[in-house]
């Protein structure tokens, strides 16, 4: 499963949107500043397992690679 | 085919009776799920093969046929950042199934005012490869579905 890093920050909001991003074991927490920025379409399109969406906090399920893409994630956001 | 062990003891509810949407939804794959003895224990492999994840609260196990199988320990576990885990192996051993992986307390869990539930999935499995679910009863160790 291969999903698609710049399409997943993309559909956050952009890297401005993003204040943390926590990985565990097959998800991605991700807390962000406007979740109204943030896509779900755009999220599954992108290759993940589903989206969940809870107040500012954006549980995108992504599989057992979390931490690859999470650490991808970081450092494309510097 | 690829038989699953029960990586705790207690009593198999299946993957729906999950608090967690990611899981009772099998976003990650089917499987299926222990509501665990209340009592400090080991979780074990639940296949043969080499522990290519560990952190405090869930392990993913590895076959030689790369078929990957979680073993998450509680729901929302990750917020206590490994309080009341602990390790009895390490990330890139090989294990044979039934081996002992974390040490943990389900009691514990669920005082702090979590579920102590333990999915098990069958990672990215197509949703008609698990079968044979056993439900009800068991002891860590014992078969709990097959892959097929």
């Amino acid at each position: 499963m291969a999903a698609d890093v710049r399409a997943i920050i993309a559909a956050l909001g952009g890297v401005d949107n993003v204040i943390e991003i926590e990985p565990c074991i097959t998800r991605l927490r991700t807390e962000v500043y406007d979740a109204s920025k943030v896509d779900q379409g755009a999220l599954r399109a992108a290759g993940v397992h589903g989206v969940m969406l809870a107040g500012n906090v954006v549980q995108v399920v992504v599989g057992p690679d979390a931490d690859t893409i999470a650490s991808d994630i970081e450092e494309i956001m510097g | 085919m690829t038989t699953v062990l029960a990586p705790v003891a207690g009593t198999a509810i299946g993957l729906a009776a999950v608090p967690d949407p990611v899981f009772s939804q099998a976003m990650v794959g089917p499987g299926s799920a222990i509501d665990p003895q209340r009592e400090p224990g080991q979780a074990v492999a639940p296949i043969s093969g080499t522990i290519v994840k560990l952190r405090a609260h869930a392990y993913i196990v590895m076959g030689d046929d790369g078929r990957g199988v979680l073993v998450h320990l509680g729901i929302d576990t990750v917020q206590l950042k490994g309080e009341g885990f602990r390790p009895l192996a390490a990330e890139g051993d090989r294990v044979d199934a039934g081996q002992p992986v974390l040490f943990w307390n389900p009691a514990a869990v669920e005082a702090g005012g979590r579920s102590p539930i333990c999915p098990v999935v069958a990672l990215d499995a197509a949703a008609g490869a698990v079968n044979g679910e056993v439900r009800g009863g068991v002891g860590a160790g014992d078969e709990l579905f097959q892959w097929s």
